[in-house]
């Protein structure tokens, strides 16, 4: 069996003042695996993420990364193995496309500016995008932006890559683009950790469902498990409401 | 008008060898300026807090304070203490002195301006603070800060006439020892604003065809 860990998060907590946001978070994530984390908002989804590669430095726990602890000390080289896509894409005004995806490979991983190009190009095919490579940001539309800086996320190399809310910011009939796009990493076997409330893509994508309420996890299982038959009264309430409006 | 043009005639070479004197100590008080300012502006966003507390300090005794006062507290203060510079150098250390402490300002501002996501974005990529600084933050809030650093620029220009009194031998100090030798200080004058006004121009339309050079959309507006 291929059960190789490739992230391990055990007993995350954080705490904004006197609400304590994450309340003991363990998850693991083996090579190749999708899971998705669902829950209400402020369930602490989005913290838990952050928290992941200490762009919000947690309170207490501890995060490995293919067998090596996260900390002060390696933090900018453990980020770089992992990949972060954004709610609000955050891709580099300044840039084209193209300088957006070499940027991090060059100024991070000291990669060779040809070498990096020819990353570049291939991810950009990878999100259909190889025709915008000399665009700037703001000529892109949200689903387009949002495909660029999954290609700058894997133009990294990642071990794993964090989705945040990666299509709650496009209109409706831009999700799907992006959608399709995450749905083909995962079939090709990349290993995610994603934020999302996109019914299709968890059903279809992901190995796993995280439920979230409250800063802790409710329930987890197999989509097929957890959409059908929910152990947990909270998860099948959630899950109700979220269908409703999908 | 007659006589202006005979004036002028006569008088303007003269008046025009204190251009290089001018230009020279514009540009080199104004690219210190620059720098220091910047590393103001940094200290004041990134620095720990005795690097906020000494950019802060700085801004505000050198924006609280008149310029003519800095210079001859440069000029004639520190001799006392034994620091002695020619007029000369007194007078860049006064203009970029002070100059900074507006300019750190203006990057500040627009440093702050550049969504802080693109940050987050840089960091979780792997990058240090002064590499995300350097290769994200810089290259828009130098963009950004065109219009205001050229209003500055041009404000500076002009304030190296101080240095007159102090001795430099700029285009205000020429102007001022013809009118004495011709008394006709009404002619002379004229004829120095005019050499300001050819000079501030040439420079606003240069920073202007920067700004448009420098232009990328979503980073900065050009009309």
């Amino acid at each position: 069996m291929d059960s190789q860990r490739v992230l391990d998060v055990r007993q995350m907590r954080k705490t904004y003042g006197d609400i304590e946001i994450l309340k003991g978070i363990s998850l693991s994530l083996d090579r190749g695996q999708t899971k998705v984390l669902i829950g209400p908002s402020g369930s602490g989804k989005s913290t838990l993420l952050n928290c992941i590669n200490y762009l919000v430095p947690p309170d207490d726990g501890e995060v490995k990364l293919n067998g090596v602890i996260v900390g002060d000390r390696n933090l900018n080289a453990m980020r770089a193995k992992m990949g972060f896509v954004f709610q609000g894409f955050n891709l580099f005004a300044h840039l084209t496309v193209l300088d957006n995806i070499r940027i991090c490979p060059m100024k991070v991983k000291k990669v060779s500016k040809d070498e990096a190009t020819e990353r570049a190009y291939l991810e950009l095919d990878r999100v259909g995008l190889k025709d915008k490579a000399a665009a700037y940001p703001a000529q892109l539309s949200g689903g387009q932006q949002q495909r660029v800086s999954i290609a700058r996320a894997l133009a990294m190399d990642p071990t794993v890559i964090l989705f945040d809310e990666p299509t709650s910011a496009l209109d409706p009939e831009l999700t799907g683009e992006v959608i399709r796009v995450m749905k083909n990493l995962a079939d090709d076997g990349m290993t995610m950790l994603v934020v999302s409330h996109e019914m299709g893509f968890a059903r279809s994508a992901a190995d796993e469902i995280i439920f979230m309420e409250h800063g802790v996890i409710v329930e987890q299982g197999p989509p097929a498990m957890l959409f059908s038959s929910p152990q947990q009264r909270r998860t099948a309430d959630f899950l109700r409401v979220i269908a409703e409006h999908a | 008008m007659h006589d202006f043009l005979d004036f002028s005639r006569a008088w303007l070479p003269e008046l025009l060898k204190g251009v290089p004197a001018t230009l020279l100590l514009w540009i080199i008080s104004i690219t210190l300026a620059f720098f220091l300012g910047l590393a103001l502006a940094w200290a004041r966003i990134y620095g720990n807090r005795f690097w906020y507390a000494v950019s802060t300090v700085y801004v505000e005794v050198f924006r609280g304070t008149p310029m003519l006062v800095q210079m001859f507290f440069i000029y004639l203060g520190l001799p006392e203490i034994g620091i002695v510079f020619d007029s000369f150098t007194c007078a860049i250390i006064a203009i970029a002195l002070n100059s900074a402490a507006y300019q750190a300002e203006y990057f500040r501002g627009s440093m702050q301006s550049i969504p802080h996501g693109q940050m987050v974005a840089a960091r979780a990529c792997g990058m240090s603070q002064w590499q995300a600084v350097l290769h994200i933050v810089l290259p828009q809030a130098l963009r950004r800060v065109v219009p205001q650093w050229s209003n500055e620029a041009i404000l500076e220009l002009k304030f190296t006439s101080i240095a007159y009194t102090i001795g430099v031998v700029e285009i205000t100090a020429r102007a001022s020892k013809i009118g004495y030798e011709t008394l006709q200080f009404f002619d002379i004058f004229i004829l120095a604003a005019i050499i300001y006004l050819v000079l501030t121009s040439f420079v606003a339309s240069l920073l202007d065809w920067v700004e448009r050079r420098l232009h990328i959309p979503g980073v900065t507006n050009v009309g």
